[in-house]
């Protein structure tokens, strides 16, 4: 199934070739719906904003190219704000009203715990991109998630401060919710099982806004290596005060950190000696689909595209996929997902496992020194 | 040692911060008598005007810091006018729900002007650290504590040398023997929120470099200030001052030497126990039901 | 004030309520469901602050209190939902006269600014205690309610099952209000000097309207988690709180069927306002200022000119009426 570049062009340029004669196609038929309940307004819109602009944009690549076998495929929009009980009313609002084939939830694992008995009454297959584990071992079989867990995460945060910068000693500073928590934990357990100590661990409460107290607590322990497990403004917050607070050690940093939302709020000396583990390292230098998604994204939105909103673009592909070879029948759609196996979408390779975990693979970047501008240091895949 | 220094200025400028703005509440309070649950909001407002200053309109730092502190002026101003003067008779519930109410608004206002992606406002003092017996401080932190001790002074100037302020203090005391007196107290009762809007500007302007801008950043310096009120005392300056220090030194030191996970929960339980045991606060007035 | 309008009251709802789920598709069965669970923490504030004149910023604590009481009962110790309830309500009572004791020796702001504070720190504990609340991850698989066999899994079933509740907490809540116990409630939030002169024990009434209102709330939070069978701490933020509170001021304080009016209009006015997008927030505060400023008894107390007053037992305007009699 793998594309070459050249194959690649070719079908993009049949499909701009053939635009009327693939919409004239498209229009047979009512449209096949998709709904998505997405963060579009309060605090998580900062995220959010993201999945809703590279789902609009895969709707529009996917119908330019003809659609789900001819008929259009349109996805309709509600808001989760920042609230559990608003996402499940913006699920059952969507469900009711335009009895979607298949839904995009958020990635927020709360919304997504709070959304999924309701999933399991509506029996239809949805896509998550919420990382914390505790989704996946709820074992509702209709739910697959497009980017790696939180435990997958941990995991290449790890393996970066054992392998890449050969930790002795680490720290762990994590956020007080369902990722951070999850995140130290896992992390915690794989140093111990690597036979290393963890020197210190130190939370912080999501809504704060000071870190000093935490960062010299384990630079007073001695660490060599910090781990932190963040959302994107507090960990933009946390690296920057740690360079203010004349912070030596490498700082290793869950993806959060790294999306441009928050190095919009950083300098480049904010990033110095900062490694982090991200879904995907977004690169448009490797050509190909990659360029071509993170240019047009930004011609058409203004801003630099994501991995989380990266991801949901490869999901609304997959999805389509989907939807021509087993057609919008929830159980058979249901079916083929679960079979899918080395799926490979521009961010992440997909092989759906028995509890609907499909991406498995990561990257180790840092920042290039005295720019903003991250760098490939090596790409993970766990099993 | 070396952390404990950079601990302390830390402690000391965040509780500066909640300092200002638990002053600017206090002020309100015994001028007015209206419990601000929208305080948090005032300093945030303060931060967005230099957002507005600094980064939209590019103006220089003395100029932007100006004009903020002018919008908030205002502000304080036009809050007197048009919420103050129709709430002003209701009962104190009325007024504590209606200033809830007037802070949501407030902070999904600035959401709707300014967007959810926070924004770093520089400060005047960017980028430069000072060593100090080994512990890296910066420069901004240090300002904070002059710039707090600066407004601290500037204060007790106003509420003890000046006839106005002495006024401010007379409608604070008796609003009914200030009337009688001749004083002008619609005029006085505004400026206590003018003064208050712009105390709270300057605290949003030095919290802006320290954290982000964003608009979400009201609540949790309202509970703050709220606590530093009850510890300090409702009612009074010094009580505000040394509560709001207190608060910012035991969220720091707190987070330090007992537990990150829980140390808000500590100025909330000193709170509490203060409340239980001593309701009116190291300084505060005797009274517990005023309003 | 007799029995009658209490039993009514229990009635009109149950009416009113069946004929609805009768009519209406999922998506707003399901916001009924949120309103009618609203409505019973709401009345229960009521008593709070309606008639006791207790302000209370720490409601969502006590919804908390519960609906995690029903979740680690139900989950942890695998009991049945229905044993869960109890439990959890009459520990949450517990819970309530343990707090209420010292606290409510507090009024006005210092009494909201005390409430607050225990919502703030129900929130941290709930967020950071991660044995036993599962953290910010929540409680999830909370087994559905059973009935003679059927399980309340639907929308429909459950709703009919929460206005039963309802229409029983509104029917309790209007008995109390006329007895002895909730006028010396009244007595108090009016006057407390002159009720202890009456020989009304005012901290003992305090306590026991604080301690109904957490009972209210328990039920409340109970029914919430049974509902969504997930709970995480955000659900019982202060905000939340807040939002109680504004549904009794919007709906009317004082009043059984405002603070049922106002939980109604509240729980749909976000959704159907979906369109506002982040405008709907500023709007809520506006909104609830207009109400406080323009009709200060909420939407019970509004009166078309020269109407409804003059028969005194037209049943909701006339309830309020009579409690906001009392009132100076």
């Amino acid at each position: 199934m793998r594309m070459t570049r050249q194959e690649f062009l070719k079908a993009l340029l049949a499909a701009a070739a053939m635009p009327w004669a693939a919409a004239a196609r498209a229009q047979q038929g009512s449209p096949i719906v998709v709904g998505a309940t997405v963060p579009m307004t309060g605090p998580l819109s900062l995220t959010g904003k993201q999945y809703h602009n590279s789902l609009m944009m895969a709707e529009e690549d996917i119908n330019k190219a003809g659609g789900i076998n001819g008929r259009n495929l349109k996805i309709m929009f509600e808001d989760t704000q920042a609230s559990n009980s608003t996402a499940v009313n913006a699920f059952v609002k969507l469900a009711q009203e335009t009895k979607p084939a298949l839904f995009f939830l958020s990635s927020y694992s709360t919304q997504n715990l709070a959304v999924a008995p309701e999933l399991k009454k509506v029996q239809v297959p949805a896509f998550y991109a919420g990382g914390a584990d505790a989704v996946a071992e709820s074992g509702n079989e209709w739910m697959f998630r497009v980017r790696p867990a939180d435990s997958v995460s941990a995991e290449g945060m790890v393996q970066c401060a054992l392998n890449v910068l050969k930790a002795k000693k680490p720290g762990i500073l994590y956020i007080q919710n369902d990722f951070g928590q999850g995140g130290a934990q896992t992390a915690a357990k794989r140093f111990e099982a690597a036979g290393v100590t963890v020197a210190g661990m130190e939370a912080y409460g999501q809504n704060d806004k000071d870190f000093s107290a935490q960062l010299l607590g384990l630079r007073g322990k001695g660490v060599d290596v910090i781990l932190i497990f963040n959302y994107p403004q507090d960990g933009a917050l946390v690296l920057r005060q740690a360079k203010l607070l004349g912070l030596k050690m490498p700082l290793v940093t869950s993806s959060a950190a790294l999306v441009p939302a928050a190095l919009q709020l950083l300098s480049p000396a904010d990033l110095d000696g900062v490694w982090g583990v991200v879904d995907t390292f977004i690169d448009p230098a490797v050509g190909g689909r990659m360029q071509d998604f993170v240019e047009r994204y930004k011609t058409k939105f203004g801003t630099d595209p994501d991995p989380y909103g990266l991801a949901y673009y490869d999901g609304a592909m997959l999805a389509a996929e989907g939807l021509r070879k087993a057609g919008t029948d929830p159980k058979a759609l249901r079916d083929w997902l679960a079979a899918v196996k080395d799926w490979r979408g521009i961010g992440h390779v997909y092989s759906y496992d028995a509890k609907g975990n499909g991406v498995f693979d990561l990257a180790v970047v840092k920042s290039k020194t005295g720019t903003k501008s991250l760098e490939l240091v090596q790409a993970i895949k766990l099993n | 040692m070396t952390d404990f220094i950079q601990l302390f200025i830390n402690g000391l400028a965040i509780g500066g911060v909640y300092a200002l703005a638990a002053i600017g509440f206090v002020i309100v309070y015994s001028a007015t008598g209206v419990v601000n649950f929208a305080a948090g909001q005032f300093v945030m407002f303060g931060t967005f005007a230099g957002v507005a200053m600094l980064l939209n309109a590019e103006l220089p730092w003395p100029v932007g810091y100006g004009a903020a502190l002018l919008a908030m002026a205002l502000f304080g101003a036009l809050f007197f006018a048009v919420l103050y003067l129709p709430l002003r008779k209701s009962p104190v519930v009325t007024i504590i729900i209606g200033t809830v109410a007037i802070g949501i608004t407030m902070q999904n206002a600035a959401l709707l002007a300014f967007g959810s992606w926070p924004f770093r406002l520089p400060s005047p003092v960017e980028g430069v650290n000072l060593t100090i017996a080994g512990a890296t401080i910066s420069a901004h932190a240090i300002a904070v504590v002059v710039v707090t001790a600066v407004m601290v002074a500037l204060l007790w100037l106003l509420f003890f040398r000046t006839s106005l302020g002495i006024g401010m203090r007379a409608v604070a005391q008796d609003i009914q023997a200030a009337r009688l007196m001749g004083l002008k107290v619609n005029r006085l009762l505004a400026l206590s929120w003018v003064l208050a809007a712009l105390l709270a500007g300057i605290a949003g302007l030095m919290l802006g470099p320290m954290w982000f801008a964003d608009t979400s950043m009201g609540d949790p310096i309202a509970l703050k200030a709220f606590a530093a009120t009850i510890i300090g005392g409702f009612g009074s300056l010094p009580g505000a001052i040394v509560g709001g220090l207190f608060v910012g030194l035991s969220e720091v030191l707190g987070a330090s030497y007992v537990s990150s996970a829980y140390k808000d929960l500590i100025s909330f339980g000193i709170m509490i126990v203060f409340l239980l045991v001593r309701p009116q606060g190291v300084f505060g007035e005797r009274v517990q039901d005023r309003g | 004030m007799s029995m009658r309008f209490p039993l009514l009251l229990g009635i009109v709802i149950l009416i009113a309520g069946l004929g609805l789920s009768m009519l209406l598709t999922d998506y707003h069965l399901r916001l009924l469901n949120l309103a009618v669970i609203s409505a019973i923490a709401v009345i229960g504030l009521n008593f709070a602050f309606g008639y006791a004149g207790l302000i209370s910023l720490g409601h969502a604590a006590f919804v908390g209190t519960g609906a995690y009481g029903v979740a680690l009962l139900t989950t942890l110790l695998g009991w049945s939902p229905w044993l869960a309830l109890p439990v959890a309500v009459a520990g949450t009572a517990i819970f309530a006269v343990l707090i209420g004791l010292p606290l409510l020796r507090l009024k006005g702001h210092y009494l909201a600014l005390a409430t607050l504070g225990l919502n703030v720190s129900f929130s941290m504990v709930a967020a950071n205690w991660i044995e036993l609340t599962g953290g910010t991850n929540g409680i999830s698989r909370i087994p559905e309610l059973q009935v003679a066999g059927h399980a309340l899994a639907d929308e429909r079933s459950y709703l009919w099952f929460a206005l039963a509740v309802l229409a029983v907490s509104a029917a309790v809540a209007g008995l109390i209000h006329a007895s002895r116990h909730g006028r010396a409630m009244i007595a108090v939030r009016d006057d407390e000097t002159a009720a202890s002169m009456t020989g009304i024990d005012v901290t003992r009434v305090k306590i026991a309207a604080f301690v109904l209102s957490s009972i209210y709330a328990a039920v409340a939070g109970g029914l919430f988690a049974c509902h969504m069978r997930f709970i995480s701490p955000e659900d019982f933020s202060y905000a939340h709180s807040i939002t109680y509170l504004a549904m009794l001021i919007v709906g009317g304080e004082g009043s059984i069927v405002g603070a049922i009016l106002g939980a109604l209009l509240l729980t749909f006015l976000p959704e159907w306002l979906r369109f506002l997008g982040s405008a709907y927030l500023a709007f809520f505060g506006v909104f609830v200022l207009a109400i406080l400023v323009f009709l200060p008894s909420g939407l019970v107390g509004f009166r078309w000119p020269g109407s409804l007053r003059r028969d005194g037992r037209s049943k909701g305007p006339a309830m309020v009426a009579a409690s906001k009699e009392v009132r100076p």
